[in-house]
């Protein structure tokens, strides 16, 4: 049996499927965290269950993307049962999409999530009034507490053989091949092109009424604190200060964390080095092979733990609690207006601030831009200006090898930023349509922060370990193999250009593939705090890494990652040339 | 009166909405229908957005949109400047 949870967007579907089948989808708290299908399995006593959890949607009857991918996925898996999960204290709206997914006659199990939030708001929900209505089971249910869990599970293993496909559910999926207006369009109040329909509206009413008819007493007095929280962020004045005072304390607790845990897990990891390096040293004949590998074995597993680590753990963390708390969407709101001077809508705030964990995910959350221009100026932004975690660790580590200018970086970065959103966003069409649902604000559970940063941390075992080894062999060998010797010749073309010497530009071209490759090459040459700056904020300001042109090829094709891939060098040449002509020293 | 008229605490009820489909049925999605209520939370300078309380729902809308919603101001509400 296969069951498709659908439902509004941040009501919490991932965390019911979480709370079902024991898994570990990501959940955090604002409209669009899904932005793929997932499934997992439910094992009930007699049976197993698939359940398929979808992005959010306000309706199944419109013609947008969202809106097919659940098309073709009912049509594909033929569910037995809909899982339609409301946020109970938000119904007016939720049930619009309840009565959309009656029509279809699939059967239909209404969630009322969020039960423990609507009580503590003083709402009173009439579940069998609620039922009447609708003509579906209703379940009130907390994914955070686990009300309604036994319920729920009791529930379908009694039911398991009456719920089934309907035989007739052809005109739903017949509608796309009609024109947008499936409906007579209503033509009074509303532009007669609209494509809303009277049945859309006959909906919206019956939502409406259904509200009024079952939830009752929630009275101002009644709301709780956070909302007193809320209206004080919500404030433009006193929001923004705050907003921006979080930034700052987040980025500084964020850089203090790196220095100060650098030395002490050095230190911690140096008698295993020296293991490892003797372990190497006796292990292979002597010779070139040996010296690679003894100086790039414990050179390759040590620098990850004591420069990325730290980097990725702290900015995990930050991450999550900005995410869960309802923050995140609130920066969008506030930074709304900077963002449309570079052509895109305060919800680029997501994207890009999700790039500061790791640039592929942020990748995808780009769908939540509402144009294609408007996705495509916030990749180019995040795969040339944003730095990931593993990449603020090693540019930290080697800034102060260097003792290179943290503060002509992040002017650069950000100078870079504002001209290149500029640029490209002149040359993308504009469309002004800002709509976006704030979240309530919540308090992090500790649970669902420590997940993800488990989650998110897994990447430094499985991707930048592995990596940073391999490449560090290789490039150890080729630095012991005397290759990058021969770009000596092209010593007066990159002093003259950029201002730093052959070996730095190879590192750069090197690097460029990798960012946090950088310390591995820059640290074995010999480099003054100018050439050092101009060399990490060539490096900065460069490539998108591997994973990441995979994503973007997967996500706007191979001629949108050729276009970035373009400005991305381009933007490195001119920094590093524009860096050597200013800098004074 | 439009949306963009409105002052902070201000609340009325959506009259019209012009602004082509697409964004119509954004507005219809999250509720914000003719012959829903509205308030005005807050009103970020310069032309910013507005964060619009409609049912239990906060929202936020750029200018574009605060343009093209058109609201009946409920007499009572938010007359203080
Ligand atoms: N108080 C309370 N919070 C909940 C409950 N269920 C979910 N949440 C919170 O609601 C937020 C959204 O949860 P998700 O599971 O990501 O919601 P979703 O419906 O999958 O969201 P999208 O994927 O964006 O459509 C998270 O911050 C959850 O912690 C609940 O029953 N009670
Ligand atoms: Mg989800």
């Amino acid at each position: 049996m296969t069951i498709v949870i659908i439902g509004n967007p941040n009501v919490g579907k991932s965390l019911v499927l979480n709370r079902l089948t024991g898994s570990n989808f990501i959940v955090s708290n604002y409209a669009g965290t899904s932005l793929e299908i997932s499934e997992a399995m439910l094992k009930l006593p007699n049976h197993e269950i698939k359940i398929i959890d979808t992005p959010g949607v306000y309706s199944v009857f419109t013609m947008g993307q969202d809106q097919q991918v659940i098309k073709d996925l009912l049509q594909k898996e033929k569910p037995e049962l809909i899982l339609n999960v409301l946020d109970a204290s938000n119904l007016e709206r939720n049930l619009l999409l309840s009565f959309e997914l009656k029509e279809l006659g699939i059967p239909m199990i209404v969630l009322v999530n969020q039960i423990d939030r609507a009580r503590r708001l003083g709402m009173q929900i009439q579940r069998d009034r609620l039922e009447n209505i609708l003509g579906a089971p209703v379940v009130f249910f907390s994914a955070i507490t686990g009300e309604g869990l036994m319920e729920l599970m009791q529930m379908l293993e009694k039911n398991i053989d009456e719920f089934a496909w309907p035989s007739r559910i052809e005109s739903f999926f017949e509608q796309e091949k009609k024109p947008e207006c499936v409906f007579q369009c209503r033509e009074c109040s509303i532009g007669s092109e609209s494509c809303l329909s009277s049945e859309d509206f006959r909906r919206a009413e019956m939502a409406r009424y259904t509200a009024q008819l079952v939830v009752h007493g929630q009275s101002e007095t009644q709301r709780y604190w956070m909302e007193k929280a809320e209206k004080f962020i919500d404030r433009p004045l006193s929001g923004t200060i705050l907003l921006l005072a979080l930034v700052f304390l987040g980025f500084f607790i964020l850089l203090k964390f790196i220095e100060l845990s650098e030395g002490p897990i050095s230190a911690l990891l140096y008698p295993l080095n020296l293991i490892i390096e003797n372990f190497v040293a006796n292990l292979l004949p002597p010779g070139i092979v040996n010296t690679v590998l003894s100086k790039a074995i414990p050179e390759g597993l040590i620098i990850p733990f004591t420069i990325i680590m730290p980097a990725m753990l702290m900015v995990s963390f930050l991450m999550s609690i900005l995410e869960d708390s309802g923050l995140l969407p609130r920066y969008s709101v506030a930074l709304e207006r900077v963002g449309r001077l570079f052509g895109v809508s305060g919800q680029a705030v997501i994207p890009l601030s999700l790039g500061f964990g790791c640039r592929t995910p942020a990748v995808l959350a780009t769908r939540l831009m509402p144009t294609m221009a408007e996705r495509f100026i916030v990749i180019t932004i995040l795969s040339i200006v944003i730095p990931c975690a593993a990449t603020i660790g090693v540019m930290a580590a080697v800034i102060s090898a260097f003792h290179a200018s943290l503060m002509v970086l992040v002017i650069t970065m950000l100078m870079v930023l504002m001209v290149l959103g500029f640029i490209i966003s002149r040359m993308m069409p504009r469309e002004e349509v800002f709509v976006y649902e704030l979240p309530p604000l919540r308090i992090p559970t500790n649970k669902n922060v420590l997940k993800k940063v488990r989650l998110r941390f897994a990447g430094f075992f499985t991707e930048v370990l592995p990596l940073l080894l391999v490449m560090n062999i290789i490039i150890r060998a080729l630095m012991e193999s005397g290759f990058f010797k021969l770009f000596h010749s092209m010593e007066g073309f990159t002093r003259a250009l950029f201002g730093i010497p052959a070996d730095a530009f190879v590192a750069v071209l090197v690097t460029m593939f990798q960012r946090y490759l950088a310390p591995l090459v820059l640290l074995n040459i010999n480099l003054t705090p100018r050439e050092a700056t101009i060399a990490i904020a060539m490096i900065s300001l460069s490539l998108p890494c591997l994973p990441v042109m995979v994503m973007t090829v997967r996500e706007i094709g191979f001629k949108g990652l050729i276009k970035i891939l373009i400005i991305g060098f381009i933007t490195s040449f001119v920094v590093g040339a524009a860096l050597n002509l200013i800098l004074p020293w | 009166m439009y949306l963009k008229d409105m002052r902070t605490g201000q609340s009325g009820l959506v009259v019209k909405i012009s602004k082509g489909h697409a964004a119509e049925r954004r507005l219809f999605e999250i509720g914000l229908v003719p012959g829903a209520s509205v308030e005005v939370v807050s009103r970020h300078p310069f032309h910013g957005p507005l964060l619009l309380q409609v049912g239990n729902t906060r929202v936020a809308v750029g200018q574009g949109i605060a343009e093209a919603v058109e609201v009946e101001i409920n007499s009572s509400s938010g007359s203080t400047p």
